[in-house]
């Protein structure tokens, strides 16, 4: 820390919208680490929602991205997303920030982003990204083009429900998962969840015995959820084979397995093995297919059409199924051994257990399994009418039933304990009373008896003794309380047994009861290949539980077939109850309510074998889903589901926040604002009509990626609107809602929308803005705004909207207005837009009183006078609309200020704790043949879900020169980095080819993977498979497959041809050149000098101060003269900066880092060369003299800069006179100077004010276009009304006329205008007429603008790079603009942006080098034909003509790789490095080779 | 008509600021909220808050005193409820009314019938309403007019 002269060389920039990225990037690339903090998953900020940017309409997201990307890839930021500031302590220079990281419950180190989790997840929230319009999951990124592109789960820490069910189940069903769509009606996605773990749904739905329930916690409160009734409602809503049910198959292995049984295990097995690959075929001895499901449980209970649909579900899989074929006797086990590669074994239990007494082969007793099954397969059976059916288990029951609707008038059940220890379902047993059915308790029999057919049962009474081994009480006979009852037919119902000794054949071991012996981890039995599950393993289970059997068994062959190890059983959780306090906390949160009985047939409808329970229906269904506890967490009800999906195995619900402390030298405050709660303004509808949204929503709304991609409709009922209204100055200039301040932006970002809204109107759009003033005060916003009136056809009424109700139609809002001219009126749109203003979050107001920094009376942030990026206390700078509300060119201009002031601050300690990453010495593959490395990713499921990668891996491994080539479950994990590299090493590649997603996010990442394998980043190309094959052809696995091998061939045709690249290094020379000595230069100078750098500082006059030195006080009061004369003595005495008076630049060559300027000193007599590695223009403007008004006829008409010098000077003409007019807008936004001046209207009202303190009886008048009193200068403009000073608006079509008159013997200035509100002619007779005239360049600027090779606008103010990102840069590097050149603004504004030049500037001069683009323009002069295109179209001026050799000249360091130079060229002379004329060609031979 | 501001009385903001009620006139920014919501500029556009505060501002002294329109304002402070600038136009015109009886622009007697007036149309408004709230009217047609007479008529008894 001593290097740092006791500072730290690190900045915490809190906010990570578009000014904290700027102010990150410029301090990173100055010598300083950055910790780039952001309280939301991604950074971007607000400019991340909004569709386009004012005034160019360019695509936001398109624009900001590429920051993103650079700042997240930056080695010297890190990012610190989800994250918040707890503390900040120390001393300027040196604080301690204590952060909590946020739990993410999402390892990012693993997640790769692919999003499948988030499709699964059943938890929907608000979407934020698209304010509320359309959802998210509780697993969810951001935003599409999130950065960094990582998932989080919104997850309330207090939960009702431990989710038990999901533990209870043997197949691990996601049960609150699907419970909480069905609650919300989203069936199709219930269902979609519920078939990713069980393939029969409607089975389970009806006969489950749901194990679930019974874990339910939901029934310690008051009953359990009715989970099976959910279930089967959901799965009889939906048509499986319109679903997309998204079970991803996978590549066929061309393995076989034999299942013998279809019933539950076997079914299960197949559909699990069939979706792994494999070739499944099921031998089943029965007709028909099902087992049990068809031939044990009565059509009743379970309808025959269900069991067929779920079968033929998984029969579509591929699945085979032969029928009538009884393994053991139709073909032998050892056959089945030979031809398939593994046999699962689920032949069930289908022998009924002996009654064991006496008389059991009489004619008339018959076992219950074949009753059943006789009666399911349509045997006739004849049944008497008098039956008893021994057995308390549903098999019992099922008997009972089927019996009594085959015609038997006297059925009983006898059964041996008591009805508490029936097995069977309670309701069945209900069901079956109520059919008339008899229970008899505690009896069993003895005997049978009759002669050849059973007459009579013997039976026994008995009573309960101990608990036998299954822990039900033992029966015990009573002796001596036997009876007899008459009966034809006894149904035995004891129990069931396998039938499974045909497997003896293979040498497969049985357990003494005659079941199977398996390992129960696997399923496996003791023969290889050979598995078991279900009742053949179990004896008589239940269906769920055969399932489960089925499921692990399936994972064992697939494993056993893929030669892999047997995946560990699943960790079994014992379902959780809630504790007792637990229940208290539930009992107070949710209301009581019963579960919802399922509708039962009426007994007298019975008839047949119609289904007796007759299902929800929706409204039921909803309502008692609506009672699953976990779905009443707002947030993650931890169904678990993302964890089983992510291949990755990156999430990790256990999770908690972290504090993290770390050390800076200063930081930055850029947190950014909220909107206003419209909603508070009750009169304006908005919460109470679904039409009226605020702005954002409806950027939103325009938006691609908004919530109805980007077509305009209405909210209410999603048609196409005629007619949408803004209202502007919502929660803005509003006291009454305590927003006195104007919000800057809302006028601008108004029309923006409403061009935009018309544009994506399918049909024709009137849209209207209501506004008080217009202010469109920014560069080249005046412009935008009349092309808004007279191309786009927006109509501006200037009128505050007092009221929106409901309109003529509905879903129309009636809007009640005034007009100027007094008339009352009503008007209905379609939606209504609020314009609303900018505040500060709760968050960032708690924040700064943590961390003690002032805020203003508005709630922002007070910065300190003359400096607009300082807070009030030292070492922490603030940028963005956390100090007022601002746009983002302004953004970015304070945040690249702010930087400045950083670097300035901690010079000292640069780059002590930056990083320079080495790399191993880059291998010479010059002249070897290519040896081509290919990586093709699956993205988890994303890509290889959707396309055959192994097919495309196999293809590329036939190509030409790959040597190597595999698949990735994900390319751009961590391993996969390192597995590219060994693979490198390994089989020596000189070319990698990855096919994966997009170049724009992964490309760098990969050309590092590379370099750091030793190879020149430039060896390397990508194919985008997943955005142009699986994405755009989801549902066509074929032509997407065809068309990824397409796109790798073409990589790798290309690939073939690609050559190391080399980025040229250039010298900078460290110091720079700042062209005018007013405000602005002097500020920048000083900016660069105090890092230790060399200015030269030119001003054509003889004195420094331009402009500047004739204005006396800044709008928020300060005295421009004292700071002005601090600032030039400064700059005078400080042993960096050399001064430049009465000097005229006169020529200028070289480029960034090496620039050679000539000037002219003293009017000719000296010429100085000077060598500058930036240049920086600060050449101010002037004031605008009018011709109109008597200006310079009459001494007393003057300009507001004279005026401020009148009263400074305390003229007593000016500040005793009784009545002064001003007239705004003279010479500014008209024809001739379509802009808006900027400052006029802040500087009249200063004026004004002043005036009023000297006389405060003085009447003063001010004509007005449009009072443009941003931000806070809004105060000025309320305080000016209140000393009296009259503002009257006049319309440019009727501009005020001046002229002179004569009045008891004197001279007047005769002011006329009309007066809108009153409808009449107004005239005052004026002592002194004040002009608030234009800000004009001066007249030199074009010369100049040459001489660096940078434009001017159409008002020739210098043109940056870039209007929103880059408003201090050119596209011509190494050169800067700032201050009145740039555009009319105030002192503070202008002092910030020369901050931003120099900040931006010190980028190049802290580099030793400066490293050129790789890809970058050449010319071949034997075929260049000097025409000059190029030279015309380089956006970069990287390119010349050498007009005495007539050929075109490219500078590598400028250029930046664009392209425009080869494409236009007409000879082909013009080529980029890496995108040659050959390589393009080789990759068109490719892809055209097959066609 | 050409107004020449010389000639008018600009002081006149300045005694409207200083009445009781009148304080924040200068506070206007003209926005017309108070026209856009007041009843009365419905059934009768003379009556304009923003043109009256832009006649008070501009020193129209006698034109507005002695105008009929600062008699129309019935007080019902929707446009005081809804002014940004918290203008408080309802309490201005209590403002210039008293100005108006005191500048001698209607005699006492005037002011005091006009308040006679607000009672009894209160009184008037309530009998109406009753009598409304009486009949428990779901879905009857009511003729206002003949609810007026009815309620003039019990007034009058």
């Amino acid at each position: 820390m001593s290097q740092g002269n006791g500072k730290v060389g690190s900045v915490l920039v809190v906010g990570g919208g578009i000014g904290g990225v700027q102010a990150a990037l410029d301090l990173a690339e100055s010598g300083y680490y950055v910790y780039l903090l952001e309280k939301s998953p991604s950074i971007g900020g607000v400019m991340a929602q909004l569709d386009k940017t004012f005034p160019t309409n360019d695509c936001s997201m398109c624009i900001l991205s590429p920051k993103l990307v650079e700042a997240a890839s930056h080695p010297n930021i890190a990012l610190y997303t989800y994250s918040e500031v707890e503390d900040i302590r120390g001393e300027p220079g040196r604080f301690r920030v204590k952060i909590r990281r946020k739990a993410t419950y999402v390892d990012w180190s693993k997640c790769t982003g692919c999003g499948v989790c988030s499709e699964w997840c059943p938890v929907v929230r608000p979407s934020e990204f698209n304010q509320g319009l359309d959802d998210r999951r509780a697993i969810y990124t951001a935003f599409p083009q999130a950065v960094p592109k990582k998932f989080v789960i919104d997850k309330e820490q207090e939960r009702l429900c431990h989710a038990a069910c999901r533990d209870a189940c043997p197949l691990h069903m996601n049960v609150c998962g699907y419970i909480k769509l069905a609650a919300e009606g989203r069936i199709d996605e219930a269902y979609r969840l519920i078939r990713a773990t069980n393939p029969l749904p409607g089975v389970c739905g009806r006969v489950c015995y749901a194990p679930c329930q019974g874990a339910c916690n939901r029934g310690q409160i008051d009953d359990f959820l009715a989970v099976r009734d959910i279930k089967r409602f959901v799965a009889d809503q939906v048509d499986a084979d319109k679903c997309k049910l998204d079970l991803a198959k996978a590549e066929s292995t061309g393995k076989k397995v034999a299942i013998i049984g279809s019933g539950p295990a076997g079914l299960t097995a197949a559909h699990d093995l069939a979706l792994k690959g494999h070739g499944v075929v099921i031998f089943e001895a029965l007709s028909e297919p099902g087992g049990m499901l068809r031939v044990g449980i009565p059509e009743y209970r379970l309808p025959r059409e269900v069991v067929r649909k779920e079968i033929g579900q998984i029969q579509n899989l591929g699945v085979e199924i032969k029928t009538g074929v009884t393994v053991g006797k139709d073909i032998s086990p050892s056959r089945l051994k030979a031809e398939f590669d593994a046999i699962f074994v689920a032949v069930g239990a289908h022998q009924g257990m002996e009654l064991k007494v006496p008389g059991e082969h009489l004619q008339g007793v018959i076992q219950g399994v074949e009753f059943l099954r006789r009666v399911s397969l349509g045997e006739k059976v004849e049944v008497a009418s008098e039956i008893a059916v021994i057995g308390g288990g549903n098999t019992a029951i099922d008997c009972a039933r089927t019996a009594k609707r085959l015609g038997a008038e006297k059925v009983t059940i006898f059964y041996r304990r008591t009805r508490a220890e029936m097995p069977a379902d309670e309701e069945e047993v209900q069901a079956a009373e109520e059919e008339g059915i008899k229970i008899e308790l505690l009896v069993a029999p003895v005997s049978l008896h009759g002669k050849k057919k059973l007459t009579e049962m013997e039976l026994v009474r008995m009573k309960l003794g101990e608990p036998d081994a299954s822990g039900r009480p033992r029966p015990v006979p009573i002796a001596g309380s036997e009876f007899r009852v008459p009966v034809s037919m006894v149904i035995a119902a004891l129990g069931q047994a396998p039938i499974v000794d045909f497997v003896k054949e293979l040498g497969v071991d049985l357990s003494r009861r005659g079941t199977i012996e398996v390992d129960p981890a696997s399923g496996a039995t003791n023969v290889p290949g050979v598995y078991a599950g279900g009742d053949a393993v179990t004896g008589p289970a239940f269906v769920v539980d055969a399932m489960a059997a089925g499921r692990k068994a399936a994972s064992s062959i697939d494993a056993y077939l893929r030669g892999g190890s047997v995946p560990p059983a699943e960790e079994k959780r014992e379902p959780e109850k809630l504790t007792e306090d637990e229940i208290r906390t539930v009992t107070g949160a949710v209301e009581l309510a019963r579960r919802t009985k399922m509708k039962h047939l009426p007994v007298e409808q019975r008839a047949g074998f119609v289904e007796v329970a007759s299902g929800y229906s929706l409204a039921e269904a909803q309502a008692e889903a609506s009672r699953c506890l976990a779905g009443l967490s707002e947030g993650c009800i931890e169904c678990l589901e993302c964890v089983d999906r992510c291949e990755a195995a990156a999430i990790n619900h256990t999770m908690s926040d972290r504090i993290e402390e770390i050390d800076v030298g200063a930081v930055l405050l850029s947190g950014g604002f909220e909107c206003f709660d419209s909603s508070r303004v009750y009169e304006l509808g908005y919460s109470r009509f679904p039409n009226v949204v605020t702005s954002m929503e409806f950027e939103r709304i325009l938006s691609a990626t908004g919530p109805f991609e980007g077509v305009l409709l209405r909210p209410s009922d999603m048609t196409a609107p005629r007619k949408v209204a803004f209202i502007q100055c919502v929660g803005s200039r509003d006291e009454k809602h305590g927003r006195p301040y104007c919000s800057s932006v809302c006028c601008t970002y108004a029309i923006k929308e409403a061009m935009i809204a018309k544009e994506h109107s399918t049909i024709p759009l009137d849209v209207t803005i209501f506004f008080m003033d217009l202010r469109t005060y920014g560069k080249d916003f005046d412009k935008y705004y009349d092309r808004a009136k007279e191309e786009s056809g927006i109509k501006f009424i200037r009128s505050k909207v007092y009221s929106v109700e409901a309109g003529g139609r509905p879903g129309d809002l009636k809007v009640k207005f005034t007009t100027e001219d007094g008339m009352s009126k009503a008007e209905d749109f379609d939606i209504l837009v609020l314009s609303v203003g900018f505040q500060t979050s709760p968050e960032l107001v708690e924040l700064a009183k943590k961390i003690g920094i002032q805020l203003n009376p508005y709630g922002f942030c007070q910065t300190k006078p003359f400096s607009a990026v300082e807070t009030t206390k030292n070492g922490i700078f603030v940028c963005g609309a956390f100090s007022a509300p601002k746009d983002i060119p302004e953004t970015v201009m304070q945040a690249s200020g702010a930087a400045g002031d950083i670097s300035t601050f901690l010079a000292p300690a640069r780059k002590t704790l930056t990083k320079i990453k080495e790399y191993p010495p880059e291998r010479d593959v010059r002249g070897q043949e290519p040896r081509i490395g290919v990586f093709i990713c699956n993205c988890g499921i994303n890509i290889g879900g959707y396309v055959r990668v192994s097919e495309v891996t196999d293809f590329a491994k036939t190509l030409p020169n790959v040597i190597y080539a595999e698949h990735n479950l994900f390319t751009c994990s961590q391993d996969t980095q390192e597995r590219i590299k060994n693979a490198i090493l390994e089989n020596n590649l000189n070319r990698v080819v990855v096919a994966s997603c997009s170049p724009r996010t992964h490309e760098p990442l990969f050309r590092e993977t590379v370099r750091e394998a030793g190879l020149n980043p430039y060896l390397f190309e990508m194919a985008n498979i997943r955005d142009q094959c699986s994405w755009v052809h989801m549902h066509e696995l074929e032509e997407a497959t065809d068309k990824a091998k397409d796109l790798v061939e073409m990589a790798i045709a290309k690939a073939r041809l690609i050559e190391p690249l080399k980025r040229q290094s250039l010298p900078v020379t460290r110091s720079a050149l700042v062209i005018g000595g007013g405000l602005a230069g002097m500020v920048s100078a000083l900016t660069i000098a105090d890092q230790g750098f060399e200015v030269h500082l030119i001003e054509k006059n003889n004195e420094l101060g331009g402009i500047a030195r004739r204005i006396h006080h800044s709008f928020d009061g300060g005295d421009v003269q004292d700071f002005l004369s601090q600032l030039i003595s400064r700059v005078q005495e400080h042993p960096k900066i050399k001064v430049y008076t009465n000097t005229w630049i006169v020529d200028a060559r070289g480029f960034v880092g090496n620039f050679t300027t000539e000037v002219m000193r003293y009017r000719g007599r000296v010429i100085e060369r000077i060598d500058h590695g930036v240049t920086i223009i600060a050449t101010g403007a002037q004031e605008y003299k009018p011709e109109e008004y008597l200006y310079g006829r009459d001494p007393r008409v003057l300009t507001q800069l004279e005026l401020e010098e009148e009263i400074a000077k305390g003229s007593p003409d000016v500040v005793n006179c009784d009545n002064l007019v001003m007239i705004q807008c003279v010479g500014s936004r008209n024809e001739e100077r379509p802009y808006c001046s900027r400052v006029c209207c802040n500087q009249a009202i200063q004026n004004a004010l002043r005036l009023k303190e000297i006389k405060p009886e003085m009447n003063i008048h001010v004509l007005y276009r449009d009072v443009r009193t941003y931000g806070f200068y809004e105060e000025l403009y309320r305080k000016a009304r209140e000393k009296g000073v009259v503002f009257l608006h006049y319309d440019p079509e009727e501009e005020p006329r001046v002229r002179q008159t004569r009045k008891d013997g004197r001279l007047l200035i005769r002011v006329e205008c009309k007066d809108p509100v009153l409808g009449d002619e107004i005239a005052i007779d004026a002592d002194i007429l004040a002009l608030s005239t234009a800000m004009t360049p001066p007249p030199d600027v074009k010369e100049l603008a040459m001489f660096y090779k940078v434009p001017l606008n159409q008002d020739a103010f210098f043109l940056e790079a870039h209007v929103k990102l880059r408003p201090v840069d050119f596209a011509t590097d190494g050169v800067f603009v700032c201050g009145l050149a740039h555009a009319p603004k105030s002192i503070e504004e202008s002092i910030a942006q020369a901050k931003a030049a120099a900040s931006r500037a010190t980028v190049i001069l802290v580099k030793d080098v400066l490293t050129a683009e790789g890809i970058v323009c050449t010319v071949n002069e034997v075929i260049c034909g000097g025409c000059g295109i190029c030279e015309v179209l380089c956006p970069y001026s990287a390119i010349t003509l050498d007009r005495e050799k007539r050929i075109a000249v490219a500078n590598e360091a400028l250029c930046k790789g664009c392209g425009t130079c080869a494409s236009a060229c007409p000879s082909g002379a013009a080529q980029q490095r890496g995108f040659r004329r050959d390589q393009i060609s080789a990759m068109l031979d490719a892809v055209l080779s097959g066609v | 008509m050409t107004i020449v501001l010389n000639e008018l009385d600009t002081r006149f903001k300045y005694d409207v600021a200083a009445e009781p009620g009148g304080e924040n006139i200068k506070q206007c920014f003209a926005c017309g909220l108070c026209t856009a919501s007041c009843p009365v500029s419905d059934i009768d556009p003379v009556f304009n808050p923003r043109r009256i505060i832009r006649m008070v501002l501009l020193g129209m002294r006698k034109e507005v005193l002695c105008a009929d329109f600062i008699w129309f304002c019935i007080q019902c402070y929707t446009c005081q409820a809804h002014c940004p600038q918290n203008v408080d136009f309802s309490d201005i015109m209590k403002a210039l009314r008293n100005m108006a009886v005191r500048e001698g622009c209607v005699p006492l007697s005037f002011a005091e019938k006009v308040k006679e007036i607000d009672v009894f149309s209160q009184k008037l408004r309530h009998e109406m309403v009753s009598d409304l709230l009486a009949r428990k009217p779901e879905g009857e047609r009511v003729e206002i007019s003949t609810v007026a007479e009815k309620a003039l008529s019990r007034l009058k008894s």
